[in-house]
Order: structure tokens, then sequence, then C-alpha cells
């Protein structure tokens, strides 16, 4: 008979660590890498409570204490791009979230080989195009003399003007982020999905289960602890909202409508006079705000029986009795 | 199940598949067809213009030894990305192997020149020479932090050409004031023919004759806002040009729509001034602005302007004029030096007399007064790297001094001499030896005989105070352009055509900084809003006082009475 206790691991973490020093080494490029390009940067942060100036640098700036937070608070566009940048991206767990696990569902049934390798190609493509080319397309297709308006016209209807109204915008950010990506985040699905025990499904299939009951009640729960995994990193992301599209697709009729929280702080430090200051402190700000996000994402998941993103340091042990 | 799958992956792969060919076919349709190559001049000579007083032809010498080969990094919009500025063409190859220098040019374009020379002179990476877009909150930062090159207290001195351009410019000594000391060569946009002082700027109304005709418009030189709009309601009626479907009645982009209406009626759209009363108000907040607003929203609101005018790039709007020949009028860059090439692209690609079918015009308020705030005799100023070498400085002061010279200022113009221009046998005067026929091509341009012609080959003095005099630009366009800068002064009020405000101009505070904003995409957003024009822009006004209440505050305070 077996049972499962949770007891605690007693060894020291350096000991545990000497005793899988080949396993702990091979993640020592990774440490490092994230050592150099994640955490010495972060000394930048300073600039968030400092007066910048170029020719005495980062550390020689003058502090000023939490000045530049007192001004982007008493600038109501900063607090309406939060705002913005919230619910474009709660649109974006809503509607592009579930697609690519819709996908990776979808061509998982599918049987022919050839064929599913070919429409999973397709899928994926457009994420190797750049914003600026499918803004480009996307501009010359939607305009008033383009492609679509075009079809319209011939079918005696009027022309819409897709790319100035803001009720269009963020269905059409949705949109087009789906036909980028989707097919990229599919691949991680479909990986999830392989990793499934094939006896479940002959099981199923010995049962009687139809394909979408398979579907229902193995698939899904196979890649359920994936799902979770994603939706917190997308949640723990909800700050930053795609500035490369929304900067490539926007214009003077949508600024309003595309001002998010990244486009703010770009207009603050590059379209007027340089505060590299104030964008620092912005840019903290959404930092604190999405590394709060994604704590809370996590323990809402665990609180509903999820694994989460930090499983428990408890460790699980099978003791024979 | 798998049925089901199929079906919507076939749908999927069939959208997937129609964008994908359409990002890989090309646009052709705002291309333009070669340029004309009809002959440009009905005089074939012209009087030399006179460049800076200083010493000039034979008489120049440079301040260096020209026997060292320098190299040197530089930056600047308009140029052409990847053409190579030393040896590309024999005009380059000429000021290369004259000044003895190698030039890697990075080509900046109108949509990230100044954000990536910000980025860069904050950084500490810029080039060695750039040409900046002068602010002057961002300029006064520089300065301050040592980020740019002070230059030799005896520079003046050693370059009297390029310091007689400097004196010109009237922002140069200003800022040297400002400053206590030289940091930024303003380029004089007019050194010889300043065509009125307050300056105003070259953008022009370039109506279809033909078109105005057939409707009944009358034709002037001069047209009110609302008149322009007149125009623009009858070729919408009655399409004289049968564009059909494709007819833009006034063709523009965000800026220029923005220029055409409400900065025509709002001396002060986008700044801070000092009113009668002697009190600092902002520009955004005034009633004029609200005029030319509500100009704006009628012409959009009622399809006098394309309904996504706020899409067109890289000033295409132009191009549905005078290439599509779709729009039946356009607010549109009017330099004298380009002027040429714009009505030589018309009569290329329309295929009638741009002579008798462009009519050119100011566009006045529609109090009846010429609208601006003084231009400033210049745009752009050169700026270096404070690491440039003290030799590559001087190298390249050098090349500035000698092309402020008649003779230096003459090639940079016309080409090479005795190739492209001669001297007349009385020594004074210029005449062409460039026949765009027979070349089959422009002299300048991309696609011209000399790419490399303009002033990225190192200049002070900017086209259009030589175009004036330029034998190589039709006589009648020359003349047009001057009566057209002429009037804009007569045309116009103290108040309504200010002069600069120096101590304003001179203002820096961070508040003051903070509250610089992109004020034509601001406008636009207004106007293409839905909803009543004036209560958008009170809202609008509204949002913004948090920012611009502060400024006006440290203004009244400070410079007020």
């Amino acid at each position: 008979m077996e049972n499962t206790h949770v007891v605690k691991n007693d060894s020291s973490l350096i000991s545990r660590v000497l005793k899988s020093k080949e396993i702990y080494f091979l993640i020592l490029p990774g440490v490092i890498w994230f050592l150099i390009f994640a955490y010495v940067p972060m000394y930048g942060l300073s600039l968030a409570f400092k007066t910048y100036k170029a020719n005495l640098g980062i550390f020689g700036s003058p502090w000023i204490g939490l000045e530049n937070f007192t001004y982007v608070f008493r600038d109501p566009a900063f607090l309406e791009s939060v705002w913005r940048t919230l619910w474009i991206n709660l649109g974006r767990i809503l509607f592009q979230f579930p697609f690519p696990i819709l996908l990776a569902l979808l061509l998982n049934e599918l049987r022919m080989n050839r064929y599913k390798k070919a429409i999973q190609t397709v899928y994926t493509f457009p994420h190797f195009l750049s914003w600026i080319i499918v803004s480009s397309v996307l501009i010359n297709s939607l305009d008033m003399q383009g492609l679509v308006n075009g079809i319209i016209r011939l079918l005696g209807g009027d022309p819409v003007n897709f790319l100035g109204n803001t009720q269009i915008f963020r269905p059409l950010l949705y949109i087009t982020d789906n036909w980028k990506s989707a097919g990229w985040t599919m691949i991680i699905y479909l990986a999830a999905i392989t990793g499934i025990d094939t006896e479940q499904y002959e099981s199923a299939q010995l049962d009687g289960a139809t394909r979408l009951q398979i579907m229902r009640y193995i698939t899904l729960p196979g890649i359920q602890s994936t799902i979770v995994v994603m939706l917190i990193l997308t949640v723990g992301n909800l700050m930053n909202s795609g500035f490369d599209q929304i900067f490539n697709i926007s214009n003077a009729a949508t600024a309003k409508a595309g001002e998010i929280l990244d486009m703010y702080i770009y207009r603050i430090t590059f379209q007027s006079a340089a505060d590299f200051s104030f964008s620092s402190a912005v840019s903290l700000f959404r930092s604190v705000i999405n590394f709060a996000l994604l704590l809370f994402a996590d323990r809402v998941c665990k609180w509903l029986g999820a694994e989460g993103l930090f499983p428990s340091m408890k460790k699980k042990v099978k003791v024979q009795r | 199940m798998n049925k089901l799958a199929k079906s919507l992956s076939l749908v999927l792969i069939t959208a997937m598949m129609m964008f994908v060919f359409t990002a890989c076919s090309d646009n052709t349709k705002n291309e333009s067809n070669s340029p004309s190559v009809t002959p440009s001049s009905e005089s074939n000579s012209t009087p030399a213009p006179q460049a800076s007083d200083g010493d000039n032809d034979g008489n120049w010498k440079p301040q260096t030894d020209l026997s060292k080969k320098v190299k040197f990094s530089y930056a600047s919009v308009q140029g052409i990305e990847g053409f190579d500025y030393t040896k590309g063409d024999p005009l380059a190859q000429y000021y290369s192997e004259k000044f003895n220098y190698e030039m890697d040019v990075a080509a900046l374009n109108w949509d990230n020149w100044s954000e990536r020379l910000r980025i860069w002179i904050n950084s500490g990476d810029m080039p060695d020479v750039a040409v900046y877009n002068y602010n002057h909150a961002d300029a006064a930062s520089f300065v301050e932090q040592g980020l740019i090159k002070r230059f030799p207290d005896d520079w003046k001195t050693r370059w009297p050409n390029v310091a007689a351009v400097f004196d010109k410019t009237s922002i140069g000594p200003q800022m040297e004031q400002t400053f206590g000391g030289t940091y930024f060569i303003p380029r004089a946009r007019f050194m010889n023919n300043l065509p009125g002082d307050p300056l105003p700027n070259h953008p022009s109304l370039f109506l279809r004759k033909d078109w105005a005709e057939a409707v009944g418009f009358p034709i002037k030189t001069t047209y009110t806002t609302s008149e322009v709009m007149e125009f623009a309601q009858l070729i919408k009626e009655q399409d004289p040009g049968n564009a059909g479907n494709k007819l833009i009645p006034i063709a523009e982009n965000t800026t220029h729509a923005v220029d055409l209406f409400v900065a025509r009626n709002s001396t002060h759209f986008n700044k801070f001034y000092k009113d009668t009363d002697g009190t600092y108000k902002w520009g955004g907040a005034s009633e004029d602005t609200l005029k030319g607003l509500k100009l704006f929203s009628e012409a959009y609101r009622s399809g006098l302007m394309s309904q996504d005018f706020y899409t067109v790039k890289n000033e295409e709007h132009g191009s549905f004029f005078n290439v599509q020949g779709i729009a039946g009028a356009t607010f549109f860059q009017a330099p004298t030096s380009a002027l040429q090439q714009f009505y030589d692209d018309f009569q290329a690609n329309i295929g009638t007399d741009p002579y008798d079918n462009i009519q050119m015009a100011t566009v006045l308020g529609d109090d009846g007064n010429y609208h601006q705030y003084d231009l400033i005799n210049y745009w752009g100023a050169i700026i270096f790297s404070p690491n440039i070498k003290d030799e590559v400085f001087e190298r390249y002061m050098d090349i500035l001094d000698y092309n402020a010279t008649l003779e230096g200022n003459t090639i940079l113009n016309m080409g090479i001499e005795n190739v492209d221009w001669a001297y007349e046998s009385d020594g004074t005067t210029v005449k062409s030896l460039y026949d765009q026929a027979k070349e089959g091509k422009p002299l300048g341009g991309a696609t011209g005989k000399y790419p490399s012609m303009g002033y990225l080959l190192g200049s002070t003095i900017l086209f259009d105070d030589f175009a004036f005099d330029n034998p190589n630009t039709t006589k009648s366009l020359r003349d047009l352009s001057k009566q057209l800068y002429t009037e804009r002064t007569q045309v116009a009020t103290p108040d309504s055509f200010a002069k600069v405000d120096w101590e304003l101009f001179a203002y820096d505070s961070p508040s003051f900084r903070r509250a610089q904003m992109d004020y034509y995409t601001e406008y636009a957003n207004i106007v293409t809003q839905s909803g009543d024009i004036e209560e958008n822009w009170r809202k609008w006004v509204d949002s913004k006082m948090s920012i611009i209440q502060p400024v006006l505050d440290e203004l009244n305070s400070t410079l007020g009475n």
C-alpha cells in the first residue's frame, strides 16, 4: 500500500545544491544572463527618484525624492492611460487568451499529419512578420480607398472608416493580434497535449467516448496546468499592452483610444523634451503593478486548486509503509 | 469533429493567406511616374547669387591643413539611406576630394529625426556632426549638461563666412547670448533675399485652376479658409475632373490639415503668448483656435477632406494632387526650390500644362488677415559632438565656410562649375549649362544626376535663398514664389503675424518642458471625435490645464507685467 505524506525536507539549501551540482551547473548560463541583463540594469530604476543629468550619469544625478511621482499623479493623462491599459488587456484575456487553446485542440483532432503540419506552419508564419509590415497591410487594406472598402463599394455599400473609428479600434487590436500570435502560442499547448498519456485516449475510445468527450474530459484537463501558468503570466503582464502593435496601428483619430501606458511613456520621453527621470517613475509604477498582479493571479489560481507559478516548497514524498 | 476542424482551418487559412498575399504585393497606387523632362528655364542666366560678405571664390583659404584625411559621422534628415555621400556621385566626390574627408551618413526620416537624435545626444552617442531640429527646451538641457560641443571663442574670426550667416539667422546671436557661448549654427533660410520680417512660411494652397474655372470659382492669389471650403464644396458637388469616388476635394495629412484650418486662423495655436493686456496665455485655449477647429471640423464632417486623412504618411497627400490627379486642392510644402519638381511631376503624371492648370495661393484666416508666428530665419541647426576631434571639427567648419561663399553656394545649388553652370563673360552672371531634357533626369534628388546635392554636403544657407535666382527654376515660378512671400507680409496685422518674443522663446523650466505636446495630433483628435466640436475642445482644454496652469503662473510671475 502506498501513502503520500507531506514532509519537510530538512537538508540545507547549500547541501542540496552540492548534492545535485551537475544539474545546478546546467542553469548557470541562465542565471548569469538574468543577472547581467535583468538584475544589474535595475540600478537604473533609481532614476525615478532623481533628476537625470546625462553628464553626471545615473549615479551622479541628484536625488529629488518623490517629486517625479507627484507630477505623474497630477497628470490626468497618466491615470487615463493606466485604466485604458487595464481595459484593453482584460479584453485580450477574454478574446485572445482562449483562441490558441481552441486552435491547439482543433489541430490535435486532425489525423492527416501532412495537412496538420501545413496548417501549423500557416498559423505560425504571421508571428515572424513585424508589426510595421502588418500595420502597413492593414492600413492599405482598410483605408477609405483600400481593398475592403473597394469590395464594400462594389457590393453597393457605403465605405466604412475602419482606421479612425474608436469603437472599431479595440476589436481591430484583438483580431490582428490573434491573427499574428495565436499560431505561435498554440505551439505551447500542442506541446502540452503531446505530453498526455496516450493510454487515457485508448481507454476512452474502448469505453465508447466521443471525440468531443475525449477533448472535454482528457485533453483539456491534461493541459490545465499549462493553461494556468499561461494565464498567470498574462495577468502579470496586464500593464504591458503591445506597444509595437498600438504604435503602428493608431493614428491621430485613435490616439486617445490607443494611449496605453507604454504609449504615454513613449510620448513623454520621446515626443517632448526628454525627461528620463519622469519616464522611469512611470515605468517603475508599471512594474510594481505588474508584479502585484502576478502575485494576485498566482494566489487566486492556488485558491482555486491549481498549482500556480510558485509551487509549495514543501516536498511531496512517497513513503512506503 | 474532424470535418468541423477542417472547415474552420480552411476558413482561417484563407483569411491568413489573404493577409500574407496583400503583405507581399506592391502598393503602387501612389507611385509617381518618372519626373518630367520639360525644359525648366525660361531664362538660362541670372545675376550670380551672393553668399556671405566674407571671402569668396579664389580668395577663400581653409583654416586647416587639408592634406590629412579625416573621417567623420554625420546624421541628418532627408539623407538617402545607403547612399555613399563620399563618392556616390561626382558632386559628392568633388567635395570629399577637395576637403579630403570620408563621411559616414546616418539618414534619418521625418518621423524619427528628432527622437533619434534626442536619444543619441542624451546617451552620449551622437555622431560627430548632426543637423538638429532646434527645440529650445531640449537645447537648453543639452547645453546645461555639456552634451554638445561649445565652439571655441575665436570661431567667428576663423570662419567669417559662417559667422555672417550666423548673424543673419537672428536666433544664432540670441541663443549665443542666452547660453553664454556658441553651441548651435542655425542654418539660414535666407541670406540675401529675406522676403520679410517677421518671416512668412512657405506652405501654400495648390488649387486646380482648370477645375476652379469649370465650376465658376474665382482665381486669386489669396483665399480665406472658408473660401477654400467653398471651392471644395463645388468640386465635391460637380466633380469637374471626373475623379469619381476617388475624389478628394482637399487633400491633406494631419500636419497640413491643422496648418490649413487652425494655424491660418490662430496665430498662437501651438504656443504660449503674451496677450495685449501683458499677461501670458495659452494658444490652445484661445477663441481663434476654436474658430479654426470649427472650420476644420466642418470640412471633415462634410466630406471635403478624406475621412482618413490622418493615415497619410510621408506627405503623400501632395501626390494626390500632382501625381494621381484626384485632389481639387492641397495645402502643401512650397519652398521655391521644390516648386519646379512639383510642377514637372504634375505635367508628367496628369499630362496637362501645370502653368495653366495650377493656381498657387496664400490662405488667410476668415478675418481676412494672414496668421502666423514669426518663422525666424532658420531651419535646423548644425551641432557637434562634445567628443569630436579638433581636426574633424575644424575641417567641417572649413566646408561650411567654403559653402557660404559665392562659389561654394553656387556649386552646392547648381552642380559642378563648367559642367552644370558657368560664369558669363562679365564674371558676375551665372548661366546654367544643365539641360534636363538632354540629361533625362533632374539635377538633384534621389533619382537625379547628383543624389548628394543638398545641405548634407555641408551648408549653412538653405536652398530658398539661392532658388529665388536659380536659372534652373522657371522664372515665372520664382516670381510667383516671391510674390506669395511678399503678399503674406502685406495682408497681415502686427497681431495676426506676430514677431518672435525672444524672452519667451528663451524661457525654460521643468514645467515648461513637460507642457510640450504634439498639437497637430491633439487637434486632429478633437476634430475626428463625435459630438459637438466646441464641447470637445473645452473638455480637451480642461484636461490639459493641470500641466498648462503651472507654466502660465511661472510666465506671468517671471516675465509678465
